[in-house]
């Protein structure tokens, strides 16, 4: 086991390697941030390797650090290039937004998506959505879509302390953990996709 | 159970949650609470700019919201140093670490200067290529000796923690605390602010003892 762990640790060093050669060949800003983000993608192989229940609890930290950073260099380099925001409205492409084929590909991911159930299931049907939101431009009232988030979250709390306290009915919680998680991230992700400069009032 | 940092006067162990307090840990967490403190009650300095061969001066005109956000900032970065200080739990260290490196962003990257803008961004680089050794070292800890826990550590029966683990631990900490860097970036100190600036040096002074301790335990 520690054989193959090691020949992993070689492909990620590899590839950590060249990347870091690629930043030290660029000059501009943002393409360095870009660059390092590869990296640190790349990076999380490391503890995904461990191959563990416990490397799948710590990749979900490391990956919100990262995506954090990630999220406060981008604001600063906004700032620090003086860019304003430009409300986006859609792809505004014609083929995308006339064609079927976002309605087709977002309708398998959801169904994909809520039969995976759970944190994936959401993030798969998440990314249906926000394909859908993406390629057709019409805009919707989000408060509603925020408010079921917010109420599928007290869902998957509410099962967690049924898991603390009342175990006996375990597998009501596991359900209603499993539905509560699809329909947060789900809802999470195609906020994600359409609030790019709204301006929230 | 003698180690590097004194024995423990006091464990909490807590699942995953590990506290625990050496005399060395507990001298590291006071100096981190007396400087938050020092923050939260401090009033902020306005810089005074003099004219080199002359008796002009000027003082800068900082914003009360730049300023509440800076005070906001030192005070998180105070919080995570004081977590880096007494956990037992070497991933929790990591995290901590990495909050300690954001939060030092923030507290530069608020001011409105371009140069101290431009100088916040290259370090908020070099904290983020610093996440990657960090996390890989407490990945490595965990598959060598199977246990992050310090308190493991200390009992010295497990293996021998791998050398390669230590380095990216300290590269990381390294980073994240700018402790060698910041001497080239001497725009970040131009920031004005008086005392949420001396969190960013205190937190990085306090992360590389704490990260000492470590490297030295197993």
């Amino acid at each position: 086991m520690w054989g193959q762990y090691s020949y992993g640790l070689f492909v990620v060093m590899a590839a950590a390697v060249i990347a870091f050669f690629a930043l030290s060949k660029e000059r501009d800003d943002l393409h360095k941030l870009l660059l390092l983000d590869l990296v640190e993608i790349v990076g999380l192989g490391v503890i995904a390797l461990l191959g563990t229940d416990l490397a799948e609890a710590l990749i979900l930290p490391g990956l919100t650090v990262g995506i954090a950073e990630l999220l406060a260099l981008s604001q600063i380099y906004c700032t620090k290039e003086g860019i304003r925001d430009i409300p986006v409205r859609g792809l505004n492409i014609e083929v995308i937004a006339k064609a079927d084929a976002p309605l087709i590909i977002s309708l398998f991911l959801v169904v994909y998506g809520m039969i995976l159930s759970g944190f994936t299931g959401g993030a798969v049907a998440g990314l249906g959505l926000v394909i859908l939101f993406i390629s057709r431009s019409y805009r919707e009232d989000l408060n509603l879509l925020e408010m079921a988030s917010g109420i599928s979250w007290a869902l998957w709390i509410f099962a967690f302390f049924v898991f603390m306290f009342l175990p006996q009915y375990w597998f009501v919680a596991l359900m209603g953990a499993a539905i509560g998680i699809l329909l947060k991230v789900t809802v999470k992700m195609s906020l994600v996709g359409t609030m790019w400069g709204e301006q929230h009032d | 159970m003698i180690n590097i940092g004194g024995i423990p006067y006091y464990i909490l162990e807590f699942g995953d949650e590990l506290v625990y307090f050496t005399p060395y840990t507990l001298t590291l967490f006071l100096l981190a609470l007396t400087f938050t403190v020092l923050v939260i009650i401090s009033r902020p300095e306005k810089q005074v700019d003099i004219a080199f061969g002359g008796d002009a001066y000027r003082t800068k005109e900082i914003s009360l919201s730049e300023m509440r956000f800076r005070r906001f900032m030192a005070i998180a970065c105070g919080l995570a140093s004081m977590g880096a200080m007494v956990t037992g739990d070497i991933f929790n260290f990591a995290l901590f670490t990495a909050m300690v490196g954001i939060t030092n962003v923030g507290i530069v990257a608020a001011v409105k200067s371009p140069h101290v803008q431009d100088a916040a961004y290259q370090y908020g680089l070099v904290a983020l290529a610093a996440t990657i050794p960090l996390f890989a070292g407490a990945a490595v800890y965990a598959a060598a000796i199977g246990s992050l826990s310090m308190i493991e550590l200390m009992k010295g029966t497990l293996p021998a923690v791998p050398l390669i683990a230590k380095v990216m631990l300290v590269i990381g900490v390294v980073g994240e605390g700018m402790a060698p860097f910041y001497a080239a970036k001497a725009e970040m100190f131009r920031a004005p602010g008086a005392p949420y600036v001396i969190m960013c040096s205190l937190s990085s002074l306090l992360i590389f003892l704490r990260v000492v301790e470590i490297v030295m335990l197993g």
